[in-house]
């Protein structure tokens, strides 16, 4: 058995570690509140958006725009978004194994460039031929450290961009999408060529007068609802990202507390076993005194 | 009528509205109550709201809200660009 001293260190050392990894999760938890709320903030907007656009494809074909072309896919860029810091169990490594597999095996032929939002992926693909970066992006790379419309929409307007002067035929965002605090997904979307939606409301609204006229507002539209999805992926990330942590250090308390327990278990019995021993030697010496 | 501004990140306003002027993209115009149905691109600028009632001020996103120095019931509201839906007196303006 353990010494006792050595058993007392483990057990100091293991509770500290539990509080940190408990104050990791209500911290988490905290954050996870106020990504969750930007989630619903955004909801309206990009609802209203669809129905607006679902509206105007009631009359006019969508389809013929500079964001819906189909090419031979040649140049792919993979928008990958992970989170900047670790320590939320598998969240990272299901984007990485996600992209290494878009990258190696799905578009290896078509010059595959990974364009990195948040540091993990950063690290991982910085070195590599695979990188891809310019200076519209640079300037928001570190998008976590602010997340806002306005920045996201600077990495979205540059990789439309991209699209329409045939740098890249094909972009592709994968990202946690959020499902609940303790599940998330991960999903490859396709952002660019713009995937034609299907029409369901079929009597549309005829009725709205359009202002200055249907094409210009499309051609006003279909950028937004672009910013608007990548939007909706980092949030979704993010969200997940701090789901994912909650639940990585709810195990790791819990874990914790498991291993706190045992070890108090083999304390109080080593201490015991050390008692019984001193008492044996004393009656042994009372004895061999008396005899 | 009924006006509601969001923006992806917040909802700027909602309440109820007498005029709004617009920044159109082919200049600014204004929809008073019972317009009839109209979309709208709007470019960048001023949205200038004429409210039914004095403005009290909304929680959260105030500070994109500028009160109107002389009339209490006039707001202006900055955006970037965006695209305003008028339906059944309820105008919804997706701003940026």
């Amino acid at each position: 058995m353990a010494n006792l001293k050595e058993i007392r260190n483990r057990i100091t050392s293991v509770s500290s570690t539990m509080q940190i990894t408990s104050a990791m999760k209500m911290v988490s938890a905290a954050k996870l509140k106020r990504a969750q709320d930007a989630i619903t903030q955004m909801k309206p907007y990009a609802e209203k958006l669809q129905e607006i656009l679902g509206n105007l494809s009631a009359t006019l074909d969508l389809s013929e725009n500079a964001y819906s072309e189909v090419r031979e896919t040649k140049n792919v860029l993979i928008i990958g978004i992970t989170s900047n810091r670790g320590l939320c169990g598998g969240f990272n490594n299901n984007i990485f194994k996600k992209v290494s597999n878009l990258v190696n095996e799905e578009y290896k032929d078509a010059n595959p460039k990974v364009l990195c939002l948040g540091k993990k992926i950063k690290d991982l693909y910085k070195k590599t031929d695979n990188y891809y970066i310019n200076d519209e992006v640079a300037a928001v790379e570190d998008i976590f450290a602010d997340l806002s419309f306005e920045n996201s929409a600077v990495i979205a307007e540059s990789a439309m961009n991209a699209f329409v002067a045939k740098e890249f035929d094909k972009v592709v965002v994968v990202y946690n999408s959020f499902i609940n605090a303790a599940s998330q997904e991960v999903k490859a979307e396709q952002l660019l060529p713009i995937i034609p939606t299907v029409n369901e409301n079929e009597q549309g609204a005829g009725d709205y007068i359009f202002e200055p006229g249907k094409s210009e507002i499309v051609e006003d539209l279909i950028p937004k609802s672009l910013k608007v999805q990548l939007f909706k992926g980092l949030l979704d990330s993010n969200a997940s990202e701090h789901g994912a942590r909650m639940t990585a250090m709810h195990k790791a308390t819990d874990n914790a507390d498991d291993l706190k327990r045992n070890l108090t278990l083999s304390y109080n019995k080593a201490r015991q076993a050390a008692i019984t021993n001193e008492i044996l030697e004393i009656v042994g010496g009372a004895e061999a005194l008396n005899g | 009528m009924q006006l509601e501004i969001i923006t992806p990140e917040m909802n700027v306003f909602s309440g109820e509205a007498e005029a709004v002027q617009f920044p159109g993209l082919d200049g600014s115009f204004q929809v008073l109550t019972n317009h009839s149905a109209i979309i709208s691109a709007l470019s960048k600028g001023e949205v200038k709201v004429n409210l039914t009632k004095a403005f009290e001020g909304t929680d959260g996103a105030s500070e994109l809200i500028q009160l109107d120095k002389s009339d209490n019931k006039v707001i202006r509201i900055d955006i970037k660009g965006g695209v305003m839906e008028m339906l059944n007196n309820k105008v919804i303006v997706l701003a940026e």
